[in-house]
């Protein structure tokens, strides 16, 4: 049930929020997500998303947009 | 009294340039780092008797080895031996800023001044911290800040002059992590004890490090402990790792947020822990997928509005206020020979793009102000689906949309993009982009030519010069190697910028433009003006130029233009302006110009003027952000595209029957 929930960033919708479980990808990717505050545990509100581009997203105060293929890789448990 | 040294450190967008300046003031300078292409600043100030130099370190999220900027502000943290350093976070996102801090904290330094910046904005925004408090938790001095007005800047001063002199000690808070990861930790420390590699740096440093599998410190415990030291650590990581079932990076930085996420608890309570409601308002319309792409080009139409409104008149002005110099100076000189080299070289040649300084300068006002307004950043998130589809990151729409102004400074922001791919993919295209002085070019052939359909035509020829750009984009962003960063950038809340921060940076950016396109210009004006009076002066058939066009004559008859175009091409590698002047030294008259070409062949020397070469300052910029090769394959490149294009638009135009 629970396992349903988690689906990656790039999939949630504008106006919907998850908590962060895992980064996949390379450690470059993962260390710049990190210190960007997106790390597992925090909790993210997507603002808007564009069909061939990034999703902007709302992490602990503040506006981050990430790339499609970088949000692709980021696992959110829907809230 | 030897100058102590001050490094500033913090986020980007937290107003560390800002506290920079009030400390400094106009005592500042720019230079790299030693290197590489990522900019140094430096300033001085003095308090209590004592000289401060301070450092401004890349603005970075964290200190990884992941890229040059990170390296570089955490190398000189390690070895650059800082007296102090102050750490400027924002006080309306604390969690996100404390992470630097920590990773601050665990490299063991004990000279940290916090700079707590934006406190009257995170009041505003009802979030309430006990600064007293948060000292004492986070066990380094926090002196509240607010940057923009001024505030707190005396404590700072205090501070700083405190700590250099070592008045207070300090106690570092480190994050503590789960048990486990404590006993990893523990267990690498154990190992490299005792080797000089500890000697040089903090062990429990070293240790997160290696568990985060960081690149440098690899390479550090590779030369000290040979490579059996390296793998006999990494095999445990290894080891760690399967146990856990997660990379050991992943734990780290989600232990690091929640220890961050207790500190705060202790001194912070929020009230309305939720994003800026005018940003959120006005971020509605600015990133909309299709309202957004309206506004920005709203946008970028007023900025050139605005920059042209204000700009010609003065260039108008300063072009007349050389043309009077020259005039003034001529009879004071009794030398023929300097007085031609001076008054129509130096004066005309250097005027000519000296005249050119306030529309730049315009330019770099109003997307200073676009960026410090924080808009820049949403221009990057709209552009980046399209622009990653051409092999460029959105940010790069930053220095495409300068090249419209100057090629230079265009060039010059390239530095500020993720990674070396990037930057030479964007530096490749830039010089394809029209800029003012081709601007000029453009308008004034479509006049001459078309007449009533000039902006038709005019349009017509940044079409091309774009899709060019784009087209040049994806075919060279597959041969250059290097992986392409993925895409993340903050955007920023909206903030109204002070002018006296504007005029600082728009004035140290076109600085720039007339310290590097004013020497190689120099020179460039004393070559054309010798080229084209020695043996004889142009318009007799014997000048070195004419010689030189019409040896390239018959490349030339290939799109339909004779040793007149050639001559005028040549001149314009100095400054694109230098084709109009050029023609007119030659045919005497516009009128004469338009006699003698067919508006198709108008039209080719107005398209292959734009696309095939950089000028010389341009190529000088290329040269010294990246390398000489570099530059000379955009310049060879660029003829090749020119002809190609100037020959099918002749043939075409030909086969229509517009010959």
């Amino acid at each position: 049930m629970v396992m349903n929930m988690i689906v990656p960033l790039s999939e949630l919708q504008p106006g919907e929020r998850g908590v962060v479980v895992d980064i996949t990808g390379g450690s470059t990717l993962r260390s710049r997500l990190y210190a960007m505050g997106l790390a597992p545990g925090v909790v993210i509100r997507v603002i808007e998303r564009y069909s061939m581009g990034p999703v902007v997203i709302e992490a602990g105060g503040t506006r981050l947009a990430v790339g499609k293929g970088m949000a692709s890789k980021v696992l959110v448990r829907k809230i | 009294m030897a100058m102590k040294v001050v490094a500033l450190a913090g986020n980007p967008n937290v107003g560390k340039t800002t506290i920079f300046n009030a400390l400094t003031g106009m005592r500042q300078h720019v230079g790299n780092w030693p290197g590489v292409t990522v900019e140094k600043k430096e300033g001085v100030f003095e308090h209590r008797g004592q000289r401060f130099l301070v450092v401004d370190l890349p603005g970075t999220y964290s200190l990884t080895a992941h890229s040059i900027d990170e390296l570089v502000a955490r190398n000189f943290l390690l070895n650059g031996n800082p007296d102090v350093v102050v750490n400027v976070v924002d006080a309306t996102s604390l969690l996100r800023n404390l992470y630097l801090t920590m990773e601050i904290f665990e490299m063991g330094l004990k000279n940290v001044v916090i700079a707590l910046n934006k406190i009257d904005l995170a009041e505003r925004k009802g979030i309430k911290i006990d600064v007293e408090r948060m000292a004492r938790v986070l066990g380094v001095p926090v002196v509240p800040l607010s940057a923009k007005e001024g505030k707190g800047l005396e404590v700072l001063k205090d501070r700083i002059w405190e700590v250099a002199n070592g008045l207070i000690r300090e106690n570092p808070i480190v994050p503590r992590y789960d048990p486990e990861v404590e006993r990893e930790i523990e267990h690498i420390s154990r190992v490299l004890e005792g080797t000089k590699l500890a000697a040089k740096y903090p062990l429990r440093w070293l240790a997160i490090k290696l568990l985060q599998r960081d690149a440098e410190v690899m390479k550090l415990v590779e030369r000290y402990l040979g490579r059996e030291g390296l793998e006999e650590v990494m095999t445990h990581i290894n080891e760690v790792e399967e146990r856990y079932g997660k990379a050991m990076d992943l734990v780290i930085a989600g232990q690091k947020y929640e220890f961050i996420d207790r500190l705060t608890h202790e001194f912070m309570s929020y009230g309305r822990p939720s994003g800026d409601a005018f940003t959120d308002q006005l971020d509605r319309l600015l990133i909309h997928p299709v309202y957004g792409f309206i506004a920005m080009a709203l946008v970028f139409y007023g900025v050139f509005k605005f920059v042209f409104a204000f700009g010609l008149p003065l260039q108008e002005w300063l072009s007349d206020a050389f043309t009077l110099l020259g005039n003034w100076l001529a009879p004071h000189i009794a030398n023929d020979v300097l007085r031609g080299l001076i008054v129509d070289g130096i004066i005309g040649g250097v005027g000519m793009v000296l005249s050119f300084f306030p529309l730049v300068f315009l330019l770099f006002l109003a997307l200073s102000f676009l960026e410090d307004l924080g808009y820049m950043a949403r221009v990057a998130v709209l552009m980046e689906g399209i622009l990653r589809k051409f092999g460029l990151p959105g940010k790069a729409i930053i220095p495409l949309i300068l090249g419209l102004g100057c090629n230079v400074p265009a060039v010059m922001s390239a530095r500020t993009l993720d990674n070396e791919k990037d930057r030479l993919v964007t530096m490749f295209v830039n010089p394809f982009i029209p800029c003012s002085a081709r601007l000029s070019v453009i308008s004034f052939m479509a006049a001459l030519f078309f007449g009533g359909k000039s902006a038709l035509i005019a349009a017509s020829i940044y079409v091309l010069a774009f899709a060019v750009a784009l087209a040049s984009a994806w075919l060279v962003s597959r041969f250059v190697p290097g992986e392409t960063t993925p895409f993340v950038i903050e955007l920023p809340e909206y903030l109204i910028p002070s002018g006296r921060s504007l005029l600082l940076h728009s004035w140290e950016r076109s600085k720039e433009f007339v310290q590097k396109a004013g020497t190689v210009i120099l020179l460039g004006a004393v070559i054309i003006w010798y080229l084209s009076n020695y043996p004889v002066p142009v318009g007799t058939g014997g000048s070195y130029a004419e010689r030189i066009g019409h040896f390239f004559e018959p490349y030339m008859r290939l799109m339909g233009l004779d040793w007149r175009a050639a001559v005028s091409l040549l001149f314009g590698i100095i400054a694109k302006e230098n084709v109009i002047s050029t023609l007119g030294v030659i045919y005497g008259s516009p009128e004469a110009i338009r006699n003698a070409m067919a508006p198709l062949q108008g039209y080719v020397l107005t398209a292959v003027t734009t696309l095939y070469i950089p000028c010389i300052a341009t190529i000088g910029a290329i040269k010294s952000e990246a390398n000489w090769k570099w530059a000379a394959f955009t310049t060879a490149y660029m003829v090749a595209v020119a002809s190609v294009v100037g020959i099918l638009i002749w043939h075409l135009g030909v086969a229509m029957g517009l010959g």
